[in-house]
């Protein structure tokens, strides 16, 4: 019975035992020893998928109209896959040809061995697609041409990669530069809109597992991307601001010019037009435009002393707390005494008999000193408080600074600053907390929130942002019997900032300019600010021109820009001359 | 006995018979196994293909999404305030000034809005489609209710 061949099917039953008993063994292995538990799953994820970082597309700028102000472009990472280079040198010569990387640069990075750590080395970001495109037409010559070349020296741009990705772009290039501000190659937005909303514009980026095993792929999450935002800006009204500005500070030769157009009702700005201007496509020349200390934006980021234009709060908070009234006498004798400081008229004469209206109408600092003692310091102070004087506006603009208002009390202030600080000297303010503040004057007494944000597209859906008050330092009697007065101030004075056809309320400035030795004399800040149409304002101008050359006068350089200012500003509002307008009301 | 043993040799099937039957069996159950695997097979393949479909449509969206980018900042360069100001000016038009203004009253003119781009919340609520409660509702709780409309629509029995 004894079978020569069983040793055989001993051999394979022994077999088909052990392999089983192997098998449960490698599992046991595997699940219990926890070292080996770890490194496996590792081994196994890293082989099936790969975390991979998605950032939302950046949300877009608009101006109120829906210009877009600030989008996106595709642009390119040029990246080199070590493992896949054939030939580095020519893979550097291309680079420096056509992108002009650094030869020897580029050729150590083609150069490098692929390791486990180093697999791909970045060469050059934010590269044009145009750019691109004749990089894939000489890797396509060179396939066609040494392709099936064995030569191991044969031209080859194998391992050159482009990944795409999205970049900003600011197809109005330098126009409202300073309120736009720009996004750095990280993503990063720096100074204006871009900064302020830096979070929200950006988006939440997310690291997601990407499986690369096709039949455990998962369905993306959804990536919110960055919400877009509607600016108060009018595009046409800006870009005319920015020209009228640069055309002022190049006829008057001004060091710096700055105009902001703000509706007094709604605190909306409708333009913000300041120098110098950056075109943020090329935001890397930053350095060279904005040097040693220029802030990217004189509207928030510059607070200067104003000068006479600071006068029509004295004047209305001593009208609104019935220190005076317009019929006030005053006897100008050309000078006025404070706390052991002498002040005197920008001409030092002696104007004699005025009442208010003649005060701010020859913008006598000698009498409206005179006004703030009247109203005291305790009330002068209180008022320019709820003005803001002082205060940051709370636009929601990056780099805003408050400037700066001394109080009875700091360490610093003394009773003349109550004398000077009444036509705008010893206090600071930004461009924007002016036009902020005076717009109270227009509106009733209200003052409203400065916002150049209108409106957040978020998840699908626009929000608008209503609009504020933050204040009502006077009452609107008061607002209207200040304006009255400007108004005549303008006409009687057959001002340069007088329009044909439009009632307008203004106040000129012009402020010496302090410096650690006392106050300049030969150079001033020329202010004028103004609004209209009186019955009904629709807008607010600004207008500071820093040390113009032809004339120290804000009446002489910055009046006429404020002309300038209105003349585009109705035509592209289409606000009609007011016998048009009462024609129109009268129907 | 030796009788019995007749019987049971008559009856006893014969050994080809049964290792045909062995592999008929066996057969059989290479069979299903094939059918599982196939169906197996069939349904991994199509879940691949499924799969790469996804990471294609995803590639796609990721590309589509950028040539909008890419569109929408082709169109905004080209309405530029520069371009259009070039393209009035080649086309003879001309910067209005204030004295050549002309202000008219015309009837059921509207000024402009300003830009409106995406819908309001509170108006898309309102227009939001309501889904019935059987797209949602748990099915016990829509057997409850039917079963209710069942006997409220049963005619009462008076006892």
């Amino acid at each position: 019975m004894n079978n020569p061949h069983n040793w055989r099917y001993s051999l394979v039953g022994a077999l088909l035992f052990v392999m089983p008993v192997l098998i449960v063994l490698q599992m046991l292995r595997i699940k219990i020893n926890p070292l080996q538990v770890d490194k496996l799953i590792s081994e196994g994820k890293s082989m099936s998928g790969e975390y991979r970082t998605i950032t939302p597309a950046r949300g877009r700028i608009y101006d109120r109209w829906g210009h877009l102000l600030a989008g996106n472009r595709t642009a390119y990472e040029v990246g080199i896959e070590l493992r896949k280079v054939r030939n580095p040198s020519t893979i550097a010569q291309t680079l420096n040809m056509v992108l002009g990387v650094d030869y020897a640069e580029a050729l150590g990075a083609a150069s490098m061995s692929a390791t486990d750590t180093a697999v791909y080395r970045v060469v050059a970001s934010n590269v044009e697609p145009e750019k691109i495109d004749q990089l894939k037409a000489l890797i396509k010559q060179m396939e066609e041409l040494y392709g099936t070349s064995r030569d191991g020296d044969a031209p080859s741009l194998n391992g050159l990669l482009f990944e795409p990705h999205l970049k900003r772009i600011y197809p109005d290039n330098e126009l409202a530069s300073n309120i736009l501000g720009f996004v750095t190659v990280e993503g990063v937005g720096f100074y204006g809109v871009e900064e302020k909303y830096n979070d929200l514009l950006a988006g939440e980026e997310s690291i997601v597992w990407v499986s690369l095993d096709p039949i455990r792929v998962k369905e993306m999450p959804q990536i919110q991307k960055g919400a877009d935002v509607i600016l108060t800006i009018d595009r046409a009204i800006q870009r005319s601001m920015e020209r009228v500005i640069d055309n002022a500070i190049d006829e008057h030769g001004a060091e710096s010019g700055t105009l902001v157009v703000i509706d007094p009702k709604t605190g909306e700005l409708l333009a913000m037009a300041t120098t110098p201007r950056l075109d943020i496509n090329k935001y890397w020349k930053y350095g060279e435009v904005f040097t040693d200390e220029t802030p990217f934006n004189r509207i928030v980021s510059q607070a200067y002393e104003p000068g006479s234009v600071f006068k029509v709060f004295t004047m209305a908070s001593a009208l609104d707390s019935g220190a005076v009234t317009p019929e006030t006498e005053f006897i100008d004798t050309g000078v006025f005494e404070i706390g052991g400081t002498r002040i005197y008229n920008w001409n030092m004469g002696a104007w004699g008999p005025q009442n208010m209206q003649g005060c701010m109408q020859h913008s006598l600092n000698v009498c409206l000193a005179w006004v703030a003692t009247q109203l005291g310091p305790k009330d002068f102070y209180r008022y320019m408080m709820s003005f803001g004087i002082g205060q940051l506006s709370g636009i929601d603009l990056a780099g805003e600074v408050s400037g700066r208002l001394k109080v009875p009390g700091d360490d610093d202030w003394y009773d003349a600053d109550l004398g000077t600080n009444a036509f705008g000297q010893g206090v600071s303010v930004t461009p924007l907390k002016m036009a902020s503040a005076i717009s109270a004057l227009a509106n009733k007494g209200r003052i409203m929130a400065p916002h150049i944000v209108r409106s957040v597209i978020n998840d699908g859906y626009q929000h608008d942002i209503e609009n504020r008050v933050v204040g009502m330092p006077i009452k609107p009697e008061t607002a209207e019997t200040i304006t009255r007065m400007l108004t005549r101030s303008l006409e009687k004075e057959s001002s340069d900032a007088l329009v044909t056809g439009y009632q307008l309320a203004g106040k000129t400035g012009t402020a010496e300019i302090p410096t650690p030795f006392g106050y300049t004399t030969n150079e001033t800040n020329a202010s004028f600010v103004g609004w209209g149409p009186i019955e009904d304002p629709e807008f607010l101008v600004y207008v500071w021109l820093e040390r113009p050359e032809s004339s120290p006068w804000g009446s002489v350089v910055a009046a006429p820009v404020f002309r300038e200012a209105v003349e585009e500003l109705v035509v592209l509002m289409d606000i009609p001359p007011d016998e048009v307008r009462q024609k129109l009301y009268g129907q | 006995m030796e009788h019995i043993e007749n019987i049971t040799q008559a009856y006893t099937q014969a050994p080809w018979r049964k290792q045909l039957q062995l592999i008929g069996l066996f057969s059989l159950f290479l069979v299903f196994l094939a059918l599982v695997a196939g169906i197996y097979l069939n349904v991994s393949a199509q879940t691949a293909k499924a799969g790469r479909d996804i990471q294609y449509m995803k590639t796609q969206i990721e590309t589509l999404d950028r040539e909008i980018e890419d569109m929408q900042s082709l169109l905004a360069l080209l309405l530029s305030d520069n371009s259009m100001e070039k393209r009035a000016l080649g086309l003879g038009y001309e910067p209005l000034e204030i004295d050549q203004a002309q202000y008219l009253l015309v009837p059921g003119y509207v000024d402009r809005d300003a830009a409106v781009l995406a819908p309001f919340t509170r108006e898309y609520l309102a227009k939001a489609p309501v889904i019935p409660d059987r797209y949602t509702e748990p099915l016990i709780e829509w057997i409850r209710k039917q079963s209710g409309w069942i006997s409220f629509s049963l005619p009462e029995v008076v006892p």
